[in-house]
């Protein structure tokens, strides 16, 4: 049983690859002003992270029977998204039409929802046994 | 008649299914509780003492004995295999003896008192 698994190092590996594709693509169509692709490719991002969170937390879940609500990939995502877009800026990478600002404030109300995952992470933490939740214990 | 037999089979089939789901726990410390046994042993003594009703795959167990094995109810010691690697032979810890014995007591002998005893056998 491992907190920092496979299946969430490379959720996190994709990830990472996903979102610096997303951010050279996103900037290039708004230097553009392509407004509807800009809709498409954040709708194919999106669903592109929720499909690889939900393959790679299933395996997970066979491979690793460790209960954490789902906390794990939602902290990865938050980590790995604000420091890939965090570091984009700093890089000078973004276009004129993005702002940091919209990042911070991603990462303020996301941060509060994380928080919240994390106390129900506790609460339910309570039907397990070291770990494993009750009902995935005998088979 | 034959619809009768068919629908009988039918029920028996779902009431088995529904009734086997938990028992391969059961199964598996029963099994070593006989002695300690790798993963292939387990799987033909469960097949063997429930009379082939019972089956379960590799992968299963071997998830499930690792399950198991982080909750303290079973221990492992290396032996030799017969021609390649060593094998992981399963044991039952203290906490997996008396988890069975109370588990036993609590669900399973009562089966073997009255009135249950001739209700069954009848």
């Amino acid at each position: 049983m491992k907190i920092i698994s496979r299946n969430l190092l490379l959720f996190a590996a994709l990830l990472l690859i996903y979102t610096l594709l997303f951010r050279f693509g996103l900037g290039a169509l708004l230097t553009q002003k392509k407004w509807f692709w800009v809709v498409i490719i954040s709708v194919l991002y999106g669903g592109l992270i929720f499909v690889t969170a939900l393959m790679t937390g299933r395996r997970d879940g066979k491979e690793n029977f460790i209960f954490d609500a789902g906390f794990r990939w939602n902290f990865t995502t938050f980590v790995v998204w604000g420091i890939a877009s965090e570091a984009w800026f700093l890089l000078g990478l973004h276009s004129t039409y993005e702002s940091i600002r919209a990042v911070h404030i991603t990462l303020f109300i996301w941060g509060g929802f994380l928080f919240l995952h994390f106390i129900l992470f506790l609460i339910l933490r309570r039907r397990t046994i070291k770990g494993v939740h009750k009902t995935d214990i005998f088979e | 008649m034959a619809a009768k037999d068919k629908m009988h089979d039918e029920l028996l089939g779902a009431w088995e299914e529904t009734y086997k789901k938990g028992q391969l726990t059961l199964w598996i410390f029963l099994s070593l509780k006989e002695g300690p046994k790798y993963v292939t042993q387990l799987q033909e003594s469960i097949h063997r003492f429930s009379k082939g009703t019972i089956s379960a795959e590799e992968q299963s167990l071997y998830r499930t004995l690792r399950k198991f094995y982080h909750l303290k109810m079973v221990d492992f010691s290396s032996g030799k295999g017969h021609k390649g690697p060593d094998r992981k032979y399963y044991h039952l810890t203290p906490l997996g003896h008396s988890l069975l014995q109370s588990f036993v007591e609590r669900n399973i002998l009562l089966f073997f008192e009255e009135p249950l005893k001739e209700l069954l056998i009848t």
